[in-house]
């Protein structure tokens, strides 16, 4: 709400904002869009009570928790299918930018875009997020309402070309979270991550020709300026306690100016004008035919694809295989026995995992030292030779090898991705996330007990990369792997380091390894 | 100072000497275990990883014979069994610290115990207590003690074997598991036990002698 951020009171309104484009997302089933979280939740009860924590800092409101709370059903149902080919590489995002003057509606046809939409992660950015931190003499005259919010200078384009650019091409993003109580930014940021579809709406979202590039279906919101300032009249007044003297003067002397010098002459640059807002149903059923005829062409069949791909090539350089010793052989053979019991399954597998992590720790680059020794003389040995480490499991069955990490690397940090399949389509998809901070320069060991077709483990390979992480940094843990899931997770990400105590020839129809060793997470857990 | 790698070391050493193959990650554990500045609670933490290694390794020296079994999905996957018949003695104190390390790869193994001790003027090894399973005779044995060097501990550990023979172990099916051996004290072990397979993560001059000190936190 650029444009009514005049005064103090609009912290209140900022948060009334953020809880209702969050309930937007969630009631959607959408990958709701901000919070630390991006992916909802419907994991532990503690892990819930972190999402409410972080929503509460957010926003400072109740009525979203309830929000979530009532949606949580909603949000499971609702993984986000891969946003990448074979190759591993991202699709862009299709950005729809909505502009428009104050109070003409551009939430509302976001909302019913979003609505009609259907489509689970859609992430709405808003303009508000960028207003520049103001000086102190800005700031007094922000107080007294001098301030002209409804000027192109009043935005940082650069923070919001960079936002929106990494967000387009499928990167985690931190959003700034502006305070217009202080006009500065909050040390809190919303992290937004996940979108197939960015909404970006704003005053002046036309204004910048590089953002405007972007945009790849621009919308114009076109409501009649009476019936805007009577909105905003009632807005002001009813909703913020204002005077009507103060809204008229800020209206005159910015506002409308504003929407005659930038915003109106941006309509030029539209694709569609939405006249009378968010009550035009036919422009918005137009505007959600061409969406998904752009969505459409962008779909994969990637499980399918990934099958079928390199077959019958030899194994790549970056899979290492844990040395078939005796002892590895040994353990094979009861984790993969049908008749053994839970107890030994568990064991066994926590020794053969404590192997593959040594292996892989093997692996981290190494530097010579000189120390000394209790008897007085140098040794000259080797140490680490990195910054930090940090674990990455794929839920279910890849929680299972955190044990053995904790073992060998104390106090290590972790993260965990849910990466289920779709059982109607049998792609898998995103449900839910949660990572270290800053883990752009970790290595970092990702985890997952079985890989057949290597869906799920490209899909976790993917995100890590949105989150920064090196491609050389990344290890790939895995009890047994099946040929054809080494093959499609080299083809897509040769520079990442494959590590599995053994590798099966094949997959059957039904993607389970042959000759396998069962539901690894079922057998651990109990649940078969 | 002149650093021998482990490679180089055991290339004049008999068949029966096995060393664990060096890595970054190897050399890591042996330079923290060495090195002064290193907590107590960090060295407990890199030794046990170090023997967790060893014990794995000395593991896969025990005989075994093919299986065949049916995986979840239906389909056969031809593995290995291991032989029953194997057990673990500790040379008391610091091979004790090893103890956990096998008690983790095998649960419910069978442990003996040897307390030896070195006479302090004479320096020879003298057998104060011995408690094994009644047959071991019969077993595989994995002797255990971490630090063979110069005078004591090589004398120690040729001590112990003696005293197994004694109780009709052969020589052969001894398999001795150490973190750290000097080439002296290689040599003479094996000089006097030549069957005997030894299993290591290093042969090097300096060895860290403190490790049973620092390891049970009485230096």
């Amino acid at each position: 709400m650029a444009d009514t951020a005049k005064d103090g009171s609009f912290s209140l309104s900022n948060s009334e904002r953020t809880s209702r484009s969050s309930s937007l997302c969630s009631s959607q089933g959408s990958g709701s869009a901000s919070g630390d979280d991006p992916f909802g939740d419907q994991m532990s009860q503690g892990d819930r009570q972190g999402m409410r924590r972080a929503s509460r800092t957010r926003t400072q409101s109740t009525s979203d928790i309830k929000m979530l709370r009532t949606s949580k059903r909603t949000i499971y149902t609702a993984g986000r299918p891969p946003w990448f080919d074979v190759k591993g590489q991202f699709k862009e995002a299709f950005v729809i930018g909505i502009c428009g003057g104050s109070a003409s509606g551009k939430t509302t046809v976001a909302n019913k875009i979003i609505e009609a939409l259907d489509v689970p992660w859609v992430v709405q950015l808003s303009m508000d997020s960028f207003y520049k931190v103001l000086t102190p003499e800005e700031k007094e005259l922000a107080h007294r309402s001098e301030y002209n919010f409804d000027h192109p200078d009043a935005f940082d384009f650069e923070l919001l070309f960079d936002t929106l650019k990494k967000l387009k091409r499928g990167r985690n993003v931190e959003v700034p979270i502006y305070d217009f109580t202080t006009h500065s930014r909050t040390k809190q940021q919303h992290t937004l991550y996940g979108a197939n579809v960015i909404i970006f709406e704003g005053i002046l979202t036309f204004v910048n020709p590089e953002v405007r590039k972007m945009l790849d279906m621009k919308v114009f919101v076109d409501t009649d300026s009476d019936i805007r300032l009577a909105r905003r009249l009632r807005r002001d007044i009813t909703e913020r306690n204002r005077d009507l003297v103060g809204v008229l003067k800020q209206y005159d002397k910015f506002v409308k100016p504003a929407f005659e010098q930038h915003i109106e002459p941006s309509m030029a640059h539209a694709d569609i004008v939405v006249p009378r807002g968010g009550e035009n149903e036919v422009a918005i059923d137009l505007i959600i035919r061409h969406v998904h005829s752009e969505l459409e062409k962008r779909d994969v069949h990637f499980r399918s694809q990934l099958a079928a791909a390199g077959q019958g090539q030899p194994l790549p350089s970056s899979l290492h295989v844990l040395e078939s010793t005796p002892q590895v052989r040994g353990m094979h053979t009861i984790i993969r026995n049908r008749e053994t019991n839970r107890d030994e399954f568990i064991f066994y597998s926590k020794r053969l995992m404590r192997l593959l992590i040594e292996q892989a720790m093997a692996m981290l680059p190494f530097k010579t030292v000189r120390v000394k020794t209790p008897q007085g003389s140098a040794y000259e040995g080797m140490r680490f030779n990195w910054k930090r480490l940090c674990g990455v499991s794929i839920l279910r069955a890849g929680e299972t090898m955190e044990p053995a990490l904790c073992a060998v690397c104390k106090d290590i940090r972790l993260g965990k991705i849910l990466i289920q399949t779709n059982l109607n389509t049998g792609e898998p998809e995103l449900h839910y996330l949660r990572l270290p901070k800053n883990i752009s320069e970790d290595h970092v060991f990702l985890m997952d007990a079985t890989v057949s077709t290597g869906a799920a483990a490209i899909m976790a390979i993917r995100v890590l990369l949105d989150h920064d992480v090196q491609e050389e940094n990344i290890f790939f843990l895995s009890m047994l792997m099946a040929e054809s899931g080494v093959q499609s997770v080299a083809y897509a990400f040769p520079k990442v380091k494959i590590m599995a105590t053994a590798v099966d020839p094949e997959v059957n129809d039904k993607y389970h390894i042959i000759p396998g060793i069962g539901n690894f997470g079922d057998r651990y857990f109990g649940t078969d | 100072m002149a650093t021998i790698t482990s490679n180089q070391a055991c290339q004049d050493i008999g068949a029966n000497v096995r060393v664990l193959k060096s890595t970054g990650q190897l050399r890591e554990l042996q330079t923290v275990l060495r090195d002064v500045e290193t907590s107590r609670s960090d060295f407990v933490f890199c030794a046990d990883r170090l023997i967790r290694l060893v014990v794995e390794e000395g593991l896969n020296q025990l005989p075994y014979s093919p299986m065949s079994v049916t995986t979840p999905t239906g389909y056969s996957y031809d593995g290995i069994t291991f032989e029953k018949g194997n057990c673990g003695v500790s040379i008391m104190r610091s091979g004790e610290a090893m103890e956990q390390g096998l008690r983790d790869c095998c649960r419910s193994i069978r442990i003996g115990k040897i307390l030896i001790q070195s006479e302090a003027d004479t320096r020879q090894a003298k057998v104060y207590y011995a408690k094994f399973p009644p047959d071991v005779d019969s077993r595989k044995v994995l002797l255990m003690y971490p630090i063979l060097s110069g005078q004591g501990s090589g004398n120690t550990a040729i001590q112990a074997v003696q005293v197994l023979k004694e109780h009709g172990v052969k020589e052969s099916n001894i398999l001795l598991l150490s973190l750290f051996v000097t080439p002296h004290a290689l040599k003479s072990v094996t000089d006097e036990h030549p069957d005997m397979t030894i299993l290591t993560s290093e042969i090097h001059p300096h060895v860290p002698v403190h490790f049973g000190q620092k390891y049970f936190g009485t230096d």
